[in-house]
């Protein structure tokens, strides 16, 4: 029981990272058609400049501020320099940019800053757990798991209520006449950028301070699980990203602690096997954005 | 198999494939040792790339996972050719029948080919029905859980240690030969039925639904065929490294050749030649510019990457200024040869037998919206029936649901013996009734001609389709049309299209969804004129869906109105004219205040 109650904990943490990073694809998926694969590598600068502002003995806090910062203008500029020309091109043409983007930073990484994994300073407090009951949590799991509510709050808020917020939204039901009613393409693919920089931003905090290091692949294989949550949870769909995070991050968690230790070596196949099952299931993912059912014969 | 495309395309295409791959077969023997075996991965990426091409190029589903099944046919291909001695050291776990065999490299290849057709069956069978970003997940997630099955199956693959002691059996002859293979399977399944089909689902997977096209069931086809293609280009680059890991098989080497398909251009085997060209091209150069160079008054250092950031680089530039990829959407022969269509010979479009299509008590809801509410009609064979109503009273959803796009949520539908409610989407054309879209809905960068004889082919058993394709143009009067691009033509011209690729599948009942949408007084005369033709000498039954009532009162011996859902009048023009229900819906209650 406490073992279910303990890997729950570690699932929700893992799981929330995922939904976060998740989101970030949804957010400019559903803008402009992109899956950006060069969203791993927002994830790496964010690493990396938490890395210098350490050894700058900067406080974790205003690291933070900054790793964030840097992810969200990565963003922008990555747009502005890649994305934008390809704009109106299909979506394998976008992704595959992406992929050469992300391509090009790797090498930029290794060459500029190191091949190597590099360590980044990581408060005690968060390499430190608590005991509830019989139950230890590690603190970094409590922060994960509050930062990905708080932001998701955040998020909700922000596209409900605020200008931007709501002219994205409009801007994903249908970009065209979004801007016919006045509201300009070029700032709210912007905008959807730099949420998605944020976003990265932040899931590369809550990552790096789980393994206090950084490497110039750092990105690839958490963006790589977030594509695959975002399309199970249907592409698109904000809800559905946040929920396909989520099951993903269970599905994962609850495999390496259950799975028997026979079986442990197949554990991706077999998790990526229930994703294609569920998959199968609802092919428009758990929660099919609604645009895709709003479409006219 | 039949190829749709003309000799005068196919000929050309073919023999240039040969003269290609045999030119760089011959030219690789007056060459260094290290540009000789660049020539070889040069051949075996081709094999592979116009493997995907065929069938993300055919589909339109970009497809991570191909490498799955090249990492298939690798192993099991190098299982039956690794010298039982070596089997024996490497390899202690291997079951007695496989350790005890050893085939040769052709033999072995094409069991290897034979496992991966089965794998990818097996495969297509459980995504068949998935389509966009969810197929395309899929074969990602096909590439990780194979990936991962290498590593775990240690008896057999060595798990993630090198798999070495193959016999090097890939020289340049091999590999051309299994390219060439490769090639001209792609280049024949593009214009085969089968590829044009695909590429119609492509483009517009409902409309190709409509005229008779089981969707996925070509996608599973155009899977395998790609697959096995895989497994013949696996089994030639073990051949040719002698060693290799799971490793061999993953993410970077699918980015690497999806990134030559994307370059050259997906949809053509003319795009997966120049990508792979210009790719190998430009990694061969930048490679030994990364060793660094002496240039005699400077020496360029050592750079690490200098590779990946160009081919990086490469893709961006290359996509800014062709976006579809350097070939575009046509074959070279398709550009530059000329098609001459003299001599098709035309048939007459008789309408299929009918009976009357009787709609009970049908109901949809979208969610809490209810768009259909319990409408009851039938239609009789051969009348022009007009459908009327207010935007948003239902008459789309309607007729979706009686050309079964969608499916009612209660109520029958029957034709004959016929149960519509349970007949498949892509049966609904060769039962007799076809139709036309609202938003016009073409094969959007396929031909005019190529637009209408995918539906020619798909229906009827396929017989006769070159004439009836002919003469169902010529019905429009669209014939000097067709060789341009669907989305070439005005709006005028791209309705009467639809139309003609409705009536090839020789329908008894038309469905048209405002066909005079967007046209003007003399466009729309000359439109009733013809539909009037159609029901007079084919005798094709019409319902007419269409917001120009002088049009609908001109053309039809019925109609029935609609509003908010309901069925609320039925009878002639001028009895209908005359429902008071009718003037409320379209003017509104007087208000007697």
């Amino acid at each position: 029981m406490d073992l279910i109650l303990q890997q729950t904990v570690n699932a929700f943490a893992l799981g929330g990272t995922y939904a976060l990073l998740a989101l970030g694809l949804a957010v400019v998926f559903s803008i402009m058609g992109l899956i950006n694969f060069a969203h791993g590598e927002l994830m790496t600068i964010a690493g990396y400049v938490l890395m210098y502002c350490g050894l700058a003995g900067f406080p974790f806090a205003l690291s933070v501020c900054f790793a964030v910062m840097a992810a969200m203008t990565a963003a922008v500029v990555m747009e502005r320099v890649a994305f934008r020309t390809v704009r109106n091109a299909s979506g394998a043409t976008m992704l595959v940019t992406s992929f050469a983007v992300a391509m090009v930073l790797q090498v930029l990484f290794q060459n500029l800053i190191s091949a190597r994994s590099q360590p980044v300073i990581i408060p005690d407090f968060l390499g430190s757990s608590i005991r509830i009951g019989d139950v230890v949590i590690g603190t970094n799991k409590i922060v994960a798991i509050a930062a990905t509510l708080a932001m998701l709050v955040a998020l909700e808020l922000f596209m409900k209520k605020q200008k931007h917020g709501i002219a994205m939204r409009a801007a994903a039901e249908d970009f065209a006449i979004a801007r016919l009613m006045g509201i300009r393409g070029n700032t709210v693919i912007a905008g959807a950028f730099a949420l998605s920089g944020l976003l990265a931003g932040v899931a590369a905090v809550l990552w790096v301070s789980q393994r206090s290091s950084v490497d110039p692949l750092m990105g690839f294989t958490p963006v790589l699980k977030a594509f695959i949550a975002a399309i199970l949870g249907g592409l698109g769909s904000l809800r559905g990203a946040v929920l396909g995070g989520f099951v993903l991050g269970f599905i994962e968690v609850y495999l390496a602690a259950f799975l028997p230790a026979s079986m442990q070596e197949f554990r991706e196949p077999i998790g990526l096997t229930i994703v294609v099952l569920l998959l199968i299931a609802r092919p428009n993912g758990l929660i099919p954005s609604a645009t895709l059912q709003a479409q006219k014969v | 198999m039949r190829i749709t495309a003309p000799r005068s395309h196919i000929l050309p295409a073919l023999s240039m494939l040969f003269i290609a791959v045999a030119a760089v077969a011959v030219v690789s023997g007056f060459t260094s040792a290290t540009i000789a075996r660049s020539l070889v991965v040069f051949l075996i990426s081709l094999t592979a790339i116009s493997a995907m091409g065929l069938y993300s190029g055919n589909s339109g589903i970009l497809s991570f996972g191909h490498l799955a099944f090249m990492a298939v046919g690798a192993y099991a291909s190098s299982l039956l050719t690794l010298p039982a001695n070596i089997k024996g050291a490497t390899l202690p776990g291997l079951p007695d029948w496989l350790a005890d065999t050893t085939l040769g490299f052709w033999p072995a290849t094409l069991a290897a080919i034979f496992v991966t057709i089965a794998l990818a069956m097996l495969i297509g069978l459980a995504i068949w029905r998935l389509e966009g970003s969810a197929a395309t997940i899929a074969t990602l997630a096909l590439l990780i859980i194979m990936h991962g099955v290498l590593i775990g199956w240690r008896d057999v693959t060595r798990g993630a240690q090198t798999f070495f002691g193959v016999p090097r059996e890939t020289g340049i002859w091999t590999a051309a030969i299994g390219c060439l293979v490769a090639l001209v399977v792609a280049r024949l399944y593009r214009d085969s039925v089968s590829g044009l089909r695909l590429r119609g689902g492509r483009e517009n997977a409902i409309a190709a639904t409509a005229v008779g096209v089981n969707v996925p069931r070509e996608r599973f086809i155009a899977f395998v065929i790609s697959a096995a293609l895989m497994a013949l280009s696996g089994a030639l680059l073990a051949h040719f490294l002698g060693a290799f890991s799971p490793k061999k098989f993953y993410f970077t080497d699918t980015f690497f050749l999806l990134a030559m398909l994307i370059v050259g251009g997906m949809s053509t085997v003319t795009g997966a030649i120049m990508g792979a060209t210009v790719v190998t091209l430009v990694t061969e150069l930048l490679r030994r510019l990364e060793t660094g160079i002496d240039l005699g008054f400077m020496a360029i250092p050592q750079v690490f990457g200098t590779t990946q950031i160009g081919i990086g680089l490469l893709i961006l530039v290359a996509l800014v200024k062709r976006p579809d990829g350097l070939s575009g959407l046509l074959e070279w022969e398709e550009r530059f040869i000329p098609l001459r269509r003299k001599g098709v010979k035309t048939v007459p479009l008789i309408a299929a037998q009918s009976e009357p299509v009787i709609a009970q008590n049908l109901t949809k809801r979208f969610g809490g919206v209810v768009a259909t509410n319990d409408v009851t009609i039938t239609i009789k064979p051969g009348e022009i029936l007009g459908l009327i109503g207010p935007n948003g009273s239902g008459k789309t959803t309607l007729v979706n649901q009686l050309s079964g796009i969608l499916r009612p949520s209660e109520g029958r539908i029957s034709m004959g013996a016929h149960d519509l409610v349970k007949l498949p989407p892509h049966r609904f054309a060769d039962v007799g009734l076809a139709r036309t879209f609202q938003n016009i809905r073409l094969f959007e960068t396929l031909s005019v001609f190529q637009n209408v004889h995918v539906a020619a082919l798909s229906t009827k058993g396929g017989i006769d389709a070159d004439a009836r394709t002919m003469s169902a143009l010529n019905l429009m009067d669209v014939a000097h049309h067709a060789d341009a691009q669907a989305n070439t033509l005005s709006y005028g011209d791209q309705r009467r299209v639809e139309i003609a690729r409705a009536l090839v599948c020789q329908p008894s009942l038309i469905f048209l969804d405002e066909p005079a949408a967007g046209m003007n007084r003399e466009e729309t005369d000359d439109l009733m004129e013809r539909l009037r033709g159609l029901n007079r000498d084919l005798g094709i039954g019409i319902l007419l869906i269409d917001h120009d009532l002088a049009l609908v009162n001109a053309l039809c011996d019925r109609i029935v109105v609609l509003n908010e859902g309901r069925l609320i009048a039925e009878g002639t023009p001028d009895e209908v004219r005359q429902n008071k229900a009718v003037i409320e819906a379209y003017i509104g209650t007087s208000n007697h205040s």
